[in-house]
């Protein structure tokens, strides 16, 4: 193989008492895909953020095509060809596509006045090399996530890069865009890109990436091509420990008598004639694309969105106008976005945990800290929750612990029913294994669930039954035998 | 030896130091503006022979009772990412409500003075807290809304003249003195005592923080959101009515042209206490911080013979400089860095971008 295009060694940082990365190294060769894998905490965000200029190391050495280099700020590694397309979008909602693409680099005439024309076809250009038939003019919030996606790529690529980093890229896209972003980086290897792939989903690693690099602690602990690897060598590698196969996790509620039934229930525009039961201590699965209702179906469960049919819990009508009633009547809800709907972050793990479970307390009574500590320690073991003490804020601690926090907090209040959007969301392969667990635990006491997912993966591990649902409707139910990935997948795309 | 006490022992030491890192964290917010307020008393002890005696620390701390115990409310709504900008006009509004209880409906003072607090604490509930909390119009359009139409029934009610209330349990709120302290800074302590606990010892005061740190975490783990907000306001508008029977009582009347500046000067106490205006964080410990270092600068001030406009101009600027060195202590590193790294290799600066 040729030269790499960049190559860097004994990198170190430290952010004060945390060693993130202690002498780890990153090889990438043009015209390839690089899967940079490792567990949450591994350092896997500190590199990604050292060679795209937004932190500087203490310590390490960098080539770029060839020739040392530092990368001293964003725009700066930027300019030399590094391009960054993360999590979150950071395009303008407002402005148009051709705006967006040229947003740092404007088309200027001599006059100093932006030449609109050029920005339009140089932007037209860009999106053609992408194979995207898209209208420059038009604004990015009507897009969807995925076409916003792919125009912060040809945003990264209008700069000529010669390395694009994807951070997470797919998750958020349903499978037929993953498929089409896949199509993409395979035609951008072929012009001699390379990229840098990070995901938590071990599948596209496999099916997407040419080779790959490990780290754990902050050190590299393997790294060759993917041939090279299995999953199970993959996992030991990122975590450190021999790989147990997750298999789906036996509880299977007694249907005897459903926990929750709907029936007839419909939100105008969003969902329509949804039916469904839950048993208690039964998983149900709701599988389906982006878009077709299963968010906003668990919202109006929760009482968040108001919908109309029949909603019965233990026979008692549940039509819940707001959060609160619902879970006074028994019902929890975990949401998709932990950071923006679950947690409140500057908070300690203790304030956090108790939130849910102390909301009907009379509010000028004093919490009682020796019994409330009790309680909270206890939950922080039973979970497994890492955190050095109860006081910290819930921010410091990894996406896997935030989650448990959650949880944590509905499984204080004594749940019947759980409602849970992406339990696993940004959560790595340990953790996630250790939620299925707290999952089925928490199902075995009884405890009905409802698990909105786009990892089929993760609902047929999980899962008794997993309802397929299509533009707003629920369009198969699957018992966990029929639940093949691939069955999943034609139900979810609108075949019959 | 066996391993137990030791365990023991190292959770004990664990705990004291997690204790530690939660004071530091939170001390660590209004440090830059505790330390100007040590170093201004120094100087200003050794260059004034008045300013560190007795008399005028007493003189100092009765002026800045208003704002102080106006601030305390404050606090609660910042903490909940709001601001009042109404209070200055609830302060003076409890003023003509305490003369028209008084003096009109011939109540007793210190009834009067109860059923006044009462009043404006629900004005102040009812009206910026429904909308802000119910309805959820933004607090600032509310706020200066409610600023405006106060100050307006003031001045129609009053016909902009000062009405005499002559009580000697008014006077005793003013000028009265109990174990040799005068009575604003007895309440001022008690205000501070009671919203201390409050926030830190309450199941409401964690609601106060988790609406501010995160509305709709806080909705969907069933906190009362809208009661929440109500109170917070409600709490405002007390804190108010609190400042406006001191300076009815140091007045002798209730005058129609009282606390036109007292929002903002609160603002800027809550902010150089280190209470984020981003709401969830902060402290009442820190807005008395920031009511004594603008207590303080004044006070010395004024004796030095610096003109109250300069104090205007110092206190400005003290506010932004000690925020940005907050900021730059949280989040600054990295461009710091960044500097240094270009100076030392000598690069050409990063272009903008």
């Amino acid at each position: 193989m040729a030269q790499p295009i960049l190559h860097s060694e004994h990198v170190h940082k430290r952010y004060g008492g945390v060693h993130a990365l202690r002498g780890a190294r990153l090889s990438v060769f043009p015209g390839e895909v690089h899967a940079l894998v490792g567990e949450n905490g591994s350092g896997k965000s500190t590199m990604l953020k050292i060679l795209s200029g937004q932190v500087q190391p203490d310590a390490g050495a960098f080539t770029f095509g060839g020739a040392a280099t530092t990368f001293r700020s964003p725009t700066d590694a930027l300019r030399q060809g590094i391009a960054t397309v993360t999590q979150e979008t950071t395009l303008a909602p407002e402005l148009s596509i051709a705006e967006n693409i040229f947003l740092g680099h404007r088309m200027v005439r001599r006059s100093g006045l932006i030449d609109w024309r050029a920005t339009r076809r140089r932007a037209r250009e860009a999106l053609a090399r992408l194979d995207l038939d898209l209208d420059p003019a038009v604004p990015v919030r009507r897009l969807r996530p995925d076409q916003q996606q792919m125009v912060e790529i040809a945003r990264a690529l209008s700069i000529d890069a010669r390395v694009l980093i994807l951070d997470e890229p797919t998750s958020s896209l349903t499978d037929d865009e993953v498929h089409a972003l896949f199509g993409l980086v395979r035609r951008l290897r072929e012009e001699g890109v390379a990229t840098i792939f990070v995901s938590h989903r071990l599948s596209e690693i496999f099916e997407l990436c040419d080779r790959v690099t490990v780290l754990r602690d902050g050190h590299t602990v393997a790294e060759g091509p993917i041939p090279g690897f299995d999953r199970p060598s993959l996992i030991e590698a990122m975590t450190g420990r021999a790989f147990e196969d997750m298999e789906a996790i036996e509880h299977g509620g007694d249907a005897q008598e459903a926990l929750l039934r709907v029936r007839g229930y419909s939100l105008p525009g969003v969902f329509a004639d949804v039916a469904l039961d839950v048993a208690p201590g039964e998983i149900v699965g709701l599988a389906g694309l982006v878009g077709a209702g299963r968010s906003e179906l668990l919202e109006s469960l929760f009482g968040l969105r108001r919908g109309s049919g029949t909603v019965e819990l233990g026979d008692r009508p549940a039509h819940f106008r707001h959060p609160r009633e619902a879970i006074k009547a028994g019902v929890g809800f975990v949401p998709a976005d932990r950071k923006l709907q679950g947690l409140v972050l500057q908070m300690s793990v203790r304030e956090n945990l108790m939130m849910a479970s102390t909301a009907r307390i009379a509010r000028l009574r004093p919490p009682r800290p020796a019994l409330e500590l009790a309680q909270v320690r206890s939950a922080i073991s039973d979970l497994r929750i890492r955190a050095h003490s109860p006081r910290v804020p819930v921010a410091t601690l990894s996406g896997g612990n935030q989650q448990k926090v959650v949880l944590g907090k509905w499984l204080r209040t004594s749940p019947r029913l759980l409602l849970l959007d992406e339990p696993t969301r940004g959560v790595d392969v340990g953790a996630k294994a250790e939620i299925y667990r707290l999952l089925s635990e928490a199902a075995g006491g009884g405890i009905g669930m409802l698990v909105s997912s786009s990892e089929i993966p993760e609902l047929r591990t999980l899962c008794d039954r997993v309802l397929v649902m299509f533009r707003g409707r629920v369009v198969a139910s699957l018992a966990r035998e029929e639940a093949s990935e691939a069955r999943i997948a034609h139900f979810a795309g609108g075949h019959q | 030896m066996t391993a137990a006490p030791e365990h023991v022992e190292d959770r004990q030491r664990q705990r004291v130091l997690d204790h530690a890192a939660g004071v530091w964290s939170s001390a660590s917010r209004y440090a830059v503006v505790l330390v100007l307020l040590v170093v201004l008393f120094v100087v200003f002890s050794i260059a004034l022979d008045r300013f560190a005696t007795w008399p005028n620390i007493e003189n100092l701390l009765t002026s800045v009772s208003i704002l102080w115990v106006v601030s305390m409310g404050m606090t609660f709504v910042v903490l909940t990412g709001g601001i009042d900008l109404s209070v200055g006009s609830l302060l003076a509004l409890s003023g003509l409500v305490l003369s028209d209880l008084f003096n009109d409906a011939g109540l007793p003072a210190w009834l009067a003075v109860i059923v006044t607090l009462l009043i404006v604490s629900v004005i102040g509930g009812a009206v910026n807290g429904v909308f802000i909390g119910k309805v959820g119009l933004s607090f600032f359009v509310v706020t200066l809304g409610t600023l405006s139409l106060y100050r307006g029934i003031v001045n129609i009610w009053s016909d902009t003249k000062t009405t005499y209330i002559t009580d000697p349990f008014l006077d005793g709120i003013g000028f009265g003195k109990g174990l040799g302290i005068a009575t604003p800074i007895w309440i001022m302590l008690a205000t501070f005592l009671i919203a201390f606990v409050v926030l830190r010892w309450t199941y409401f005061g964690r609601d106060v923080y988790a609406v501010g740190g995160n509305i709709d975490a806080a909705r969907l783990s069933g906190i009362n959101v809208a009661r929440t907000l109500i109170m917070v306001y409600a709490i405002a508008g007390l804190c108010a009515g609190i400042g406006g029977m001191i300076q009815a009582g140091r007045l002798g009347a209730a005058s129609p042209l009282v606390g036109e500046d007292i929002p903002l000067n609160a603002a800027a106490a809550v902010l150089l206490g280190g209470t984020s205006f981003l709401g969830g964080v902060g402290s009442v410990v820190g807005t008395a911080v920031g009511v004594l270092f603008i207590g303080t600068l004044q006070n010395g001030l004024s004796i030095w013979g610096v003109s109250s406009f300069w104090q205007q101009v110092v206190t400005g600027a003290i506010l932004i400089v000690a925020v940005a060195i907050d900021r730059l202590q949280q989040g600054g590193i990295r461009v710091r860095r960044r500097r240094t790294r270009v100076a030392a290799t000598g690069g050409d600066p990063p272009a903008p971008a």
